[in-house]
């Protein structure tokens, strides 16, 4: 029984560390909280004010004069880096799990399967550097150029290419990172299918590509959602990469899709050593409300993966529908 | 089974017996190399990156001449230097821009201490006869020096700008799309050689890397109406004309200074330094850096000052800078 105890007060400490956070993060950031109300999301301005001039005082706290903060251009690049590296990602991981469990077997599956799993393992400090290096400077001088001369015709493809640092090329980046998430996942699903499933369609006739797209791979569906989601809470929680190739944008919203755009998590690694020069404090506290929303947010997106996850691994999966 | 528990044991033994004998050798072996730990004072200069090349150059003449000083240079912006500073993490804390009011109120200990006088440039990446073309303006994400010298300068020459944004290390930047933010002076270098049709403000010792990169170096309209570049005689006159205004804080801007010749964007390159120091040794052994920095024989030499396009003290502001030192215990 003692044992037992002990066991549980270990086991204990993990979700307790969970809630600790975001208790932090909500008591420090309590006065921003207070200050910024919910303009925080809607507005598009994040100014610290005077700096050099005296604090005066709003609702009891004190503030420099000037001071406003809003994030609404932080949660739109964030929301749309996400979204365009899921684009790329999610046929580019489909495609890598589905030639991994069937196009391959046994020892050439595993060393095959170890790359993909391998480039997971790789610091995303590491995408960041390759991406300012080469990336940057191949998209800006010779694929933005070209792409917006010939995809004119969509809207939010046309307009000055910019210089290679900007929304695009972060989607590229961070795609790049959750491809291994998304397909590693998915492989394992698809192998686990029942034999039966393949040669009951092919029995009746099926191409072996039909075969996978129609009867395999829908059974898959369940984790496959489960793994984009593990993959989208890791994309929103993507910083270095981000910083490198972002273009930090500051307090407008993306026109095209090469415009620099700004991150919530990258945001509030650049901007620190600038709001420690608030001497008030809120501007600190501020960059706090930022990580306690974008806190939120991953708890929630990871939990809903994981527990869809766990459940439906757990339950008896109907016959390849 | 009894052998193999007895020779499991041994094992055990001697495992126990190689790291014991390990955690001594390395407690007892460097016992010179502790010795000189012990002797050597060591001091972190961190923060601005316009004055980050010239410190650069300062340590080793520095070090050759005071082998039991070891010093280590950060680049990562005035910002940090100041907060470094006053949280004590750096002894030396180089900034552009001196502390504002209500900062010297909360930390009343922190000195402001010019060691040199530098300029900014304004680049451009140059486009052919002015093409129709967005222009992609580029500011510092980080809290910078230059940011705040070169929003003094708008402040006080446009007064719609001091109504509307003012000065300071950060700035909210008016929304231009396509407006990049950049890292360090380097950082500000290279974004401005990448983006076509941009302009960017870069710290005068970073001339020979805006020379490489082939950007254009913009003139500046002063207060008295004439386009400036950052020379020699354009900086010197600004300083002619401001410098006699400093207070015994050294806390001035030398912003758009009057004159003729005068470059309009020049100041102080600070070292914000805690006078109150955790130690006597560590005390003396900053002032005497410091004081090795100011002296117009060492660190304020026409070598070092010409290698970074700097400007060395004044002789009454060298004098104003050596009392504040004294002041360091």
């Amino acid at each position: 029984m003692k044992f037992r105890a002990w066991l549980a007060i270990l086991a204990g400490f993990l979700p307790a560390s969970l809630v600790a956070v975001v208790a932090f993060l909500t008591a420090y950031s309590w006065p921003a909280i207070r200050f910024n109300g919910v303009n925080f999301i809607w507005h598009d301005v994040w100014n610290l004010g005077n700096l050099y001039a005296d604090p005066v005082h709003v609702g009891g706290m004190p503030i420099q004069p000037g001071a406003h903060y809003g994030i609404l251009f932080l949660i739109v690049g964030t929301l749309l880096t996400t979204a365009i590296a899921l684009v790329l990602a999610l046929p580019v991981g489909v495609g890598a799990a589905i030639f991994l469990a069937e196009a391959t077997s046994g020892k050439l599956r595993i060393w095959l399967s170890s790359f993909v799993e391998l480039l997971a393992a790789i610091p995303s400090v590491v995408f960041g550097l390759w991406g300012y290096v080469v990336l940057i400077p191949l998209l800006g001088r010779h694929v933005y150029p070209a792409m917006a001369k010939v995809l004119a015709v969509i809207p939010f493809f046309s307009g000055p290419p910019g210089s290679g640092y900007g929304l695009l090329t972060a989607g590229i980046v961070l795609s790049i990172m959750i491809v291994p998430l998304i397909a590693a996942t998915l492989r394992d699903a698809l192998v686990a299918q029942p034999k039966s499933l393949r040669e009951a369609a092919m029995g009746m006739g099926a191409t072996r590509f039909e075969a996978i797209w129609n009867v395999v791979l829908p059974g898959t569906y369940r984790v496959l959602i489960g793994a984009t989601f593990l993959a989208l809470g890791r994309a929103l929680g993507e910083t270095m990469a981000v910083l490198m190739v972002s273009g930090n944008a500051l307090n407008y919203l993306p026109h095209n899709i090469y415009t620099p755009v700004s991150t919530m998590a990258a945001f509030v690694v650049s901007q620190l050593d600038s709001a420690l020069q608030d001497p008030t404090g809120m501007a600190v506290r501020s960059l706090a409300e930022i990580a306690l929303i974008l806190c939120i947010i991953s708890v929630i997106i990871n939990g809903t993966a994981r527990a869809m996850l766990w459940f439906w691994a757990r339950s008896p999966q109907p016959g390849g529908a | 089974m009894i052998d193999r528990h007895s020779s499991a044991r041994r094992c055990a033994r001697i495992c126990s017996a190689i790291g014991i004998a390990g955690v001594l050798l390395a407690a007892l072996l460097p016992g010179s190399g502790t010795a000189r730990a012990a002797d050597q004072m060591r001091l972190l200069e961190t923060g601005s990156s316009l004055l980050y090349p010239l410190f650069n150059l300062w340590v080793p003449a520095y070090s050759s001449s005071h082998p039991d000083v070891q010093i280590t240079t950060q680049s990562t912006g005035s910002g940090t230097g100041i907060s470094e500073a006053i949280s004590g993490i750096a002894q030396v804390g180089a900034s552009d821009a001196y502390m504002s009011n209500p900062q010297m109120h909360a930390n009343r200990s922190m000195l402001n201490i010019p060691l040199a006088i530098s300029s900014q440039m304004v680049n451009y990446n140059p486009g052919v006869n002015l093409p129709h073309q967005s222009i992609v303006p580029i500011h510092r994400t980080d809290g910078s020096g230059d940011t705040f010298i070169f929003t003094q300068y708008l402040a006080f020459s446009t007064p719609s700008w001091n109504q509307s944004i003012a000065y300071g290390t950060t700035v909210a930047w008016p929304a231009v799309s396509g407006g990049l933010g950049a890292e360090g002076n380097p950082g500000m270098v290279n974004a401005s050689k990448t983006t076509p049709y941009s302009i960017a403000y870069i710290g005068i010792s970073f001339k020979k890397a805006t020379d490489a990169a082939g950007l254009g170096e913009a003139a500046l309209q002063n207060r008295a109406g004439e386009f400036v570049l950052p020379t020699a005689a354009t900086v010197q006159a600004a300083v002619r004309a401001t410098a006699a205004r400093t207070p015994a804080d050294e806390r001035i801007s030398l912003i758009f200074a009057p004159g003729a010749q005068s470059y309009p964007i020049i100041n102080y390159e600070y070292a914000i330094v805690n006078s109150r120091q955790p130690s006597r040794a560590q005390g003396t052994a900053v002032r005497q850096l410091l004081d090795w920095c100011i002296n117009p024989r060492d660190g304020n030499a026409a070598h070092f000052m010409d290698a970074v396009g700097f400007v060395a003290l004044p002789e009454a502001i060298a004098q104003l800078s050596r009392k504040q030192i004294a002041m360091i215990h």
